[in-house]
């Protein structure tokens, strides 16, 4: 099973914040395959965003097992192999839309007018073209958040981890930004893990995965 | 409740913004505590230096035929006294002697009356040559123009009676004749009268017998003086004490009743030095007060830095329901902290200062406890404005200084739209241009007037300068940085590779932050520069001062009769003497003028002393030099004497020197070759200088009576070798260079400005260091930020750290250069400004190397620890590091 993107078998992790440990994830045991669009679910404090932490190698695990067997060692997932759209406001505020969006190109291995070139076909791809040279103090919420996106995109990555994107939006700017994100993934194998709240976009992905004080229920 | 709840928030996670601020405080408590302290020592030395010097304090001369009990009596009730001698002056029509079968004999001369008790008294009057004190002294002058020694005889010329023969006992010098024979009454001001060539003293019971008799038939031929040394517990400061020695012998004068006048001495040599007093406080002026400034900025920095994290924490204590009123209490009470904390600390910095550099205590005089009390105000004043002012401003409108903080675009701030830094570059051109260009004077004190006055005005020249090139690099930084982001991208590469592009569009648009930070590191090399250079100045010059008084590194002074110039070759052979070479320093009439004429060798004097270009009216001692060279009957002579005989180049000079085969003087001729001002050894007033060899032709003498000695030694070491070479010439004098420089009294190069620098110098690379540890503090939260979230993206660590060092490298780089640059300026500034403080001014700065390249090192050092701590700082796990987003 070369495929295979990510493996986790019997996952744990336990943060040891003051005294009392507090387990973010139980247990999780799942497998993410190319072209796979997953919906992550579960209530606040579940472990969501641990979980997505830990596939994506930002975190590691305290037991159990997490490969990434078609991807290969933890170092190399980023800042190419996987792309990242985190939960908080993640724009750097002294850089304009464009070079955000560059930015994990130039941590990688290109050149940097490759880098530019494919920013630019990242906000092509997501619409955001013409505000490519605005600030982020310049944007509006919904368009800081399409950034966050179409930098995740832009090294072309073949496992996208998006955590509640839609989180501080509005339902229709919500549902207009998940648009922009499957409709640039379309004809694609890039597998795609959105953790949310929304049941309407739970509804668009083909699995849905529940999360409940750390344990993953993955649907058979 | 609250307040310890704060109280304990403070000091557990802003400890060292805290400290920060109290160090900040601190110094520049710290500085300006010390400068009083200088001040107050420096005043205190000179004027126990200048009453040091003094001869004689008093020589109050009586009226003819006033009782002199009535006098001596008078003195001791207006001032209390160590010593008090009567002392004859008469005069006489001359004196002969027969010397190896001829007659010699002088014109007018002086007979002096002395008490056996006066040379212990009064001990640097006469200096003894040949023979004993005890019998009959003749000077120096007289002995070789009489050519006469000890147990020769001598006949006194008497006034309207026989004369009188008496027998040498010892032949003297009188160093301090000028004063020792000085009409007294005349104003203050008028052209000083030459002593007589001529002087013999007599013990008082001789001379009394001997001139008793004259007082009654020429009573006008005879002067009785009191001399009197004054209890000496004179004020520190030279003005006071000037004023007070002025006051006391105003109220003798008005207690005789005009039957006595005052010649003060003591008065006189403090007036002198009541100016190099003021230029010392200016001095300590332009040099502290500038770092002062800069330790405030520093802490307001500090201060400011906190900014972020203040907002959050009022915010927060609203929502506990914190009122306003209830946030500025607590804001007040961190003032309190800072400035109570930083006021002690400071306080302890200064007496530490105090006690090792000084002699002078911090409470030891009143002006450095006036000004410890002034530091201390400054020092708390600073406390409020840095912490309590913004909090208020905060509090008052809580979300708006925020937004602001990280990218700067808006409006550009007022002082940008008026102009300021052009304006205040400008008022700096014309206050240094006037000051420059006209001569004028900083400083004031008429010779006899007890008003002085200081043109603090001049101050602006480098205030104005410094603030104005500071708020000017702040826009140009600025701009350049905004603007010129390719240009900054390529520099970068080095550094940042791939990166480069985005870390200076990063850069470039924080350029706000950025440019305070580069002026703030180049107002610290600024200050660390101009202290330094203009230090380093001021000590060669206080050497060439030192070398222009005492002639070389070691200098044997004697009589043409016992020549230490006929012991060169002794002396050349000495460990360390590398360089020796005789003077010769005779005595030549110009006129009716007897002048100190010294004959050279010019093509080889500047070898062994240096011969500044300010010493020739010309301004070009090479080309002076040698024209002498080139001319043997060529002289120099002063301005005075070039105007007097309305001289000019070429033209034929007729003196007279001292023959060595008659013992009289003869014409000699001479061709004027310039105008001298000054020379090795020579007097403040006229001299000559010439040929030696053509001297020797002439008086038929190469007795050197002067030796100059060079070394790469320890002159003093020296000194003590030569002594012994030289003991068997009577009367031959050896100085070093080193002892001379801490007797020259009046002049203010004695003024030690090495505690002052070497403290501000300290201070400096503090500031340097504190400065550059500041510039990445003051960014830290929008920092951290930028860090996690490059490092979630995937960047690794050597890519986060080519934002910092390129951040570290463009403000270290370019507040290096401009701060560099700036500090030669304000120093070349100082040193034009301050001419008057200079004897002669120094023809260029003297860069002081080690220093600037211990100060850049330092600065570099800091830069590279600043970084690396954030760099630590901020490595923390990822997902943390997220969460705080
Ligand atoms: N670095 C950490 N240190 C300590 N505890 C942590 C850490 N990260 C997560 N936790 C804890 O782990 C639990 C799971 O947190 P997580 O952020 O993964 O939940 P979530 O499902 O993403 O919630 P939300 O929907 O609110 O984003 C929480 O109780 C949280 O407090
Ligand atoms: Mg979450």
């Amino acid at each position: 099973m070369d495929e295979m993107l990510v493996h986790m078998e019997n996952g744990e992790r336990t943060y040891s914040r003051g005294k009392t440990p507090v387990a973010a994830v139980v247990s999780a045991t799942c497998t993410i395959m190319p072209g796979d669009r997953i919906a992550l679910m579960g209530p606040s404090g579940s472990g969501k965003s641990t979980l997505l932490h830990l596939i994506g190698g930002l975190d590691s695990l305290t037991s159990g097992r997490l490969t990434w067997p078609a991807l290969g060692a933890r170092e190399t997932l980023r800042p190419a192999k996987v792309g990242l759209v985190f939960q908080m406001p993640s724009l750097l505020a002294p850089l304009t839309v464009v070079e955000n969006v560059e930015i994990p190109l130039l941590l990688g291995s290109g050149s940097a007018d490759k880098a530019r070139a494919a920013a630019l076909d990242a906000l092509e791809r997501t619409g955001l073209r013409s505000i490519a040279d605005k600030l982020p103090e310049e944007l509006s919420g919904g368009q800081a958040q399409r950034v966050a996106v179409a930098r995740a995109l832009a090294s072309h990555p073949r496992l996208l981890l998006a955590d509640e994107p839609t989180g501080q939006l509005d339902s229709a700017t919500a549902r207009h930004l998940f648009d922009v994100l499957l409709e640039s993934l379309r004809g694609t194998d890039t597998a795609l893990v959105v953790a949310t709240h929304d049941k309407v976009v739970a509804e668009r992905l083909n699995t849905v995965w529940h999360m409940q004080h750390g344990i993953l229920e993955v649907a058979a | 409740m609250l307040t310890i709840l704060w109280l304990k928030g403070l000091f557990a996670y802003r400890s060292g913004r805290l400290l920060g601020a109290i160090v900040g405080v601190a110094l520049t408590v710290a500085l300006l505590a010390s400068i009083g302290v200088f001040i107050a020592s420096s005043s205190a030395t000179m004027t126990r230096r200048a009453a040091a010097d003094v001869p004689v304090d008093w020589q109050v001369q009586l009226s003819p035929g006033v009782d002199a009990s009535g006098i001596a009596n008078a003195i001791g009730k207006s001032t209390a006294y160590t010593a008090l001698e009567q002392v004859g002056y008469a005069s006489t029509a001359g004196f002969s002697a027969n010397a190896g079968g001829t007659l010699q004999t002088t014109g007018p001369g002086k007979v002096v009356g002395l008490s056996p008790n006066y040379r212990q008294h009064f001990p640097t009057e006469l200096r003894l040559l040949i023979g004993s004190l005890d019998g009959v002294l003749v000077a120096q002058q007289t002995a070789s123009n009489l050519h006469v020694t000890i147990g020769d005889t001598v006949t006194i010329q008497r006034v309207g009676l026989p004369p009188v023969k008496v027998i040498v006992g010892g032949v003297v010098d009188l160093p301090n004749a000028d004063s020792l024979f000085q009409a007294v009454g005349v104003p203050a001001g008028a052209s000083p009268q030459a002593p007589p060539d001529n002087v013999l003293i007599l013990p008082d019971t001789q001379w009394r017998q001997v001139f008793d008799p004259q007082i009654a038939v020429r009573p006008d031929s005879v002067r009785m003086q009191f001399h009197v040394r004054i209890t000496r517990n004179l004020p520190a400061d030279p003005n006071t004490a000037f004023v007070y020695v002025q006051q006391m012998a105003n109220n003798l004068e008005a207690r005789v009743a005009g039957s006595a006048l005052v010649g003060n001495n003591l008065a006189a040599r403090l007036d002198s030095v009541r100016k190099d007093s003021l230029y010392a406080l200016v001095l300590f002026l332009f040099l502290g007060i500038p770092g002062a400034i800069l330790a405030m900025l520093l802490t307001m920095a500090v201060a400011a830095s906190g900014v972020e994290r203040r907002r959050q924490e009022q915010a927060l204590l609203r929502t506990r329901g914190a009122a306003t009123s209830q946030l500025l209490r607590l804001a007040a009470l961190e003032a309190m902290i800072v400035g109570v904390g930083g006021v002690a600390l400071g306080i302890a910095i200064a007496s530490i200062a105090a006690g090792t550099i000084t002699s002078v205590g911090l409470f030891a005089s009143i002006t450095s406890i006036i000004w410890t009390a002034n530091a201390s105000l400054v020092g708390l004043i600073l406390a409020v404005v840095a912490v309590l002012y913004p909090a208020w401003l905060q509090a008052r409108n809580s979300t708006v200084m925020a937004a602001r903080a990280v990218v700067g675009r808006g409006r550009k701030p007022i002082w940008q739209r008026v102009y300021l830094d052009v304006i205040l570059l400008v008022v700096s051109a014309i206050i240094f241009w006037r000051t420059a260009s006209t001569g004028y004077q900083v400083v004031l004190a008429p010779e006899g007037v007890p008003q002085t006055s200081v043109a603090y005005e001049t101050f602006l020249a480098p205030l104005c300068l410094w603030v104005g090139v500071a708020l000017l690099a702040m826009r140009l930084c600025g701009g350049g940085l905004e603007h010129g982001r390719r240009v900054l991208a390529s520099m970068l590469r080095p550094i940042a590779k791939k990166l480069s592009g985005i870390v200076s569009a990063s850069l470039g648009r924080q350029y706000v932050r950025l440019a305070r930070g580069i002026v703030l590191v180049a107002l610290a090399f600024s200050f660390a520069t101009s202290t330094a250079v203009f230090n380093t100045t001021y000590n060669a010059q206080a050497r060439v001062d030192a070398v222009l008084t005492n002639g070389a590194d070691v200098t044997v002074t004697g009589s043409t009769a016992f020549a230490p110039g006929s012991m060169l070759s002794q002396l050349k052979a000495l460990p360390g003497a590398t360089v020796v070479q005789p003077m010769q320093h005779r005595f030549a009439y110009v006129g009716n003028d007897l002048q100190d004429m010294y004959g050279i060798d010019p093509a080889r004097i500047s070898d062994v002393t240096s011969m500044s270009n300010a010493f020739f009216a010309n301004g070009d001692a090479q080309a002076t030099l040698a024209a002498l060279a080139m001319r043997p009957d060529g002289v120099l002579v002063s301005q005075e004497t070039a105007t007097n005989y309305q001289l000019a180049v070429g033209d034929q000079i007729n003196l007279r020197l001292l023959s060595a085969s008659d013992h009289q003087y003869h014409a000699v001729k001479f061709h004027f070759l310039g105008v001298v001002r000054e020379f090795p050894t020579a007097p403040k007033d006229s001299f000559l200088v010439a040929n030696a060899s053509y001297i020797a032709q002439q008086t038929g003498s190469s007795a050197a009576e002067i030796v100059l000695i060079h070394t790469t030694a320890n002159p003093a070491d020296l000194a003590i070798q030569v002594r012994n070479v030289v003991s068997a010439l009577a009367g031959a004098r050896v100085t070093d260079i080193g002892t001379t420089q801490k007797i020259i009294g009046s002049s203010l190069t004695s003024v030690d400005l090495r505690g002052l620098t070497s403290l501000e110098l300290t201070f400096a690379i503090l500031l340097l260091a504190g400065a550059t540890g500041l510039i990445l503090a003051l960014g830290l939260a929008e920092r951290r930020r930028t860090f996690a979230l490059l490092a979630a993206l995937g960047a690794k660590r050597n890519q986060l750290g080519a934002f910092l060092w390129s951040e570290g490298a463009v403000i270290q780089i370019s507040g290096g250069i401009i701060g560099i640059a700036l500090g030669f300026g304000i120093a070349q500034m100082l040193v034009t400004i301050l001419t008057g403080v200079f004897d002669p001014p120094p023809e260029v700065l003297a860069i002081p190397w080690v220093y600037l390249v211990v100060m850049t090192l330092a600065a570099i050092a800091s830069m590279v620890a600043a970084v690396l701590s954030t760099q630590i700082a901020s490595r923390r796990p990822v997902v943390e590091a997220l969460r705080d987003l």
